[in-house]
């Protein structure tokens, strides 16, 4: 009984996602397409991954989709799949890095924060084998061209799709530097690849390489923060970033720290008056976070001094320090 | 650009953000509101006399509760009322921290909850999926002001939805607003 209850339930599924296919590609509105289209990628991604690679192209044809909002699905599509099974990568980088370039501007800011993920998932996913195939090779390669690409488009005309490539920068230097035991890692991304776990002597991936990347993007970051004309949208998130990035890798808190500094004495100029009261009271809020954080201890009287003339008072300042453990105390 | 999920948020999810809810979804808006106080707290007898609640309660209960206390006065000073609309929207006050509901604007009515709402969001285990961005209007938390507060983000809101490439005009929205509503605007991106 058990050996004809497992073909039946996959044949019904598959049934299904046939059935759901054919319904979407003739829904008119977007709405329902895109509701019909996640019951597919539920079925095929979580619920029986044996079916993603027979449904793969299906799904893939509605990139040509002519709702922008389709289009942005499918790259959401692609991504999911990707984390269950790295492998499709080969078959879908291609897709993606099509999909950089869509004339509408949300579908490739969504391929942006999805070439997050990718990346990772391809690092991974190489980082795990010693025999690449060519395949493989340029599978990567590809990944490191739509890499590139998204690191030229900080200098994009459009302020949202700049927002999307600071947080894209965010990514690449976690990513390509090593975490230390003082990291303070999200739980979403404890199991994501870094630097150290990285191999060395590897046929593709270059430690060296991608070691030096890292901080070099590091540098384009905080060159970007400091530039004079900066948006007050790009500014904030960059300051976000930055302090995320010092959370996840202390190593880096000084050069974060001193990038706060002289930001607060050097605000752009091109910012309005209330952009100005929203750009300090996110600098704060960054400043504080940083105070809490263990590897923040060095530099504390650098970030009170900034916090006290962004307008905190000793009593916030006193609740927001780490009181000193009772092991600490006892020590002393 | 399809619809923008928006909420709006107070400090109780009662007035503020309730009535600027009712006005938005009346105008067709995909609208959700919240409060983020730690406790839901309504008017009293007197000033140090609060009544507080707590999140779980719905308006109904508490329009019970204070028809029981003192039916003149809450009639009087419109607590009944508000209570009476609010439960015809939703059945309870809802806090915006407790929430996993993802929104494209977040529009809060003092500076005490946006900075709730930010550090919520920064604190919160990102994985940079989306971006949210929040706004700062500054309401009294009065009947009128509520009222005008609900125009002023109903205006703002007409604004977001019409551009075709929000981030990117962002900025001259929210300046343009600013002028036209002649109170100081708070804005920030975060990422879910």
């Amino acid at each position: 009984l058990e050996d004809e209850a497992g073909p039946v339930e996959a044949v019904s599924t598959s049934d299904k996602v046939v059935d759901l296919l054919n319904q979407a590609s003739l829904m008119p509105k977007d709405v329902q397409k895109i509701n019909t289209l996640k019951q597919v990628q539920e079925l095929i991604v979580q619920k029986d991954p044996a079916l993603l690679d027979n449904f793969l192209d299906e799904m893939l044809a509605f990139q040509q989709d002519k709702s922008a909002d389709v289009r942005k699905f499918v790259v959401g599509f692609i991504e999911e799949a990707c984390k269950q099974d790295p492998e499709l990568l080969t078959k879908v980088v291609a897709n993606l890095n099509m999909l950089l370039e869509d004339e509408n501007v949300n579908v490739v800011k969504k391929v942006i924060l999805s070439t997050t993920q990718i990346y990772r998932v391809g690092l991974s996913w190489l980082s795990k084998v010693r025999t690449i195939s060519e395949e493989m090779e340029s599978t990567w390669d590809m990944i490191v061209t739509m890499k590139n690409r998204i690191l030229v488009m900080l200098d994009s005309e459009n302020d949202g799709v700049r927002t999307h490539v600071v947080k894209f920068l965010e990514m690449m230097i976690v990513v390509l530097s090593a975490r230390t035991p003082d990291s303070d890692i999200p739980k979403k991304t404890e199991n994501d690849i870094s630097l150290d776990q990285v191999p060395k002597g590897h046929p593709v991936i270059r430690y060296n390489e991608l070691r030096d990347e890292g901080t070099k993007i590091l540098d384009m970051l905080l060159d970007f923060t400091a530039s004079a004309h900066i948006s007050s949208m790009n500014l904030m998130a960059s300051m976000g970033s930055l302090t995320a990035i010092a959370k996840q890798r202390p190593l880096y808190m000084a050069r974060v720290v001193q990038a706060f500094e002289s930001l607060h004495v050097n605000l752009p100029p091109t910012l309005a008056k209330s952009q100005v009261s929203s750009v300090r009271k996110n600098l704060k809020l960054q400043l504080s976070t940083l105070l809490k954080h263990p590897s923040s201890a060095e530099f504390h009287s650098q970030i009170t001094t900034l916090l006290l003339d962004l307008g905190a008072t000793q009593q916030e300042l006193q609740r927001i320090i780490p009181k000193p453990s009772k092991a600490e105390k006892r020590e002393r | 650009m399809g619809d923008l999920n928006i909420a709006v948020v107070c400090s109780s999810n009662q007035n503020r953000s309730m009535e600027a809810h009712a006005f938005l979804s009346k105008k067709g808006f995909q609208v959700k509101s919240f409060g983020t106080g730690a406790q839901v707290k309504l008017p009293g007898p007197s000033p140090d006399k609060p009544n507080v609640y707590d999140f779980g309660t719905t308006y109904d209960q508490m329009h019970q509760d204070l028809t029981q206390k003192d039916l003149s006065l809450y009639t009087q000073n419109g607590i009944l009322h508000m209570l009476d609309r609010n439960r015809r929207i939703k059945p309870r006050p809802e806090r915006f921290q407790s929430t996993k509901e993802r929104f494209d604007i977040v529009v809060t009515c003092e500076e005490r909850v946006y900075d709730q709402v930010v550090e919520d969001l920064e604190t919160r285990d990102s994985s940079a999926d989306a971006p949210v961005h929040v706004i700062n209007i500054d309401i009294q938390d009065n009947h009128e002001e509520a009222t005008i507060g609900a125009f002023l983000i109903c205006d703002l809101c007409h604004m977001l939805q019409d551009s075709d490439d929000l981030e990117n005009d962002m900025d001259d929205i929210l300046q343009a607003f600013e002028e036209k509503c002649n109170r100081p605007i708070l804005h920030t991106v975060s990422f879910y």
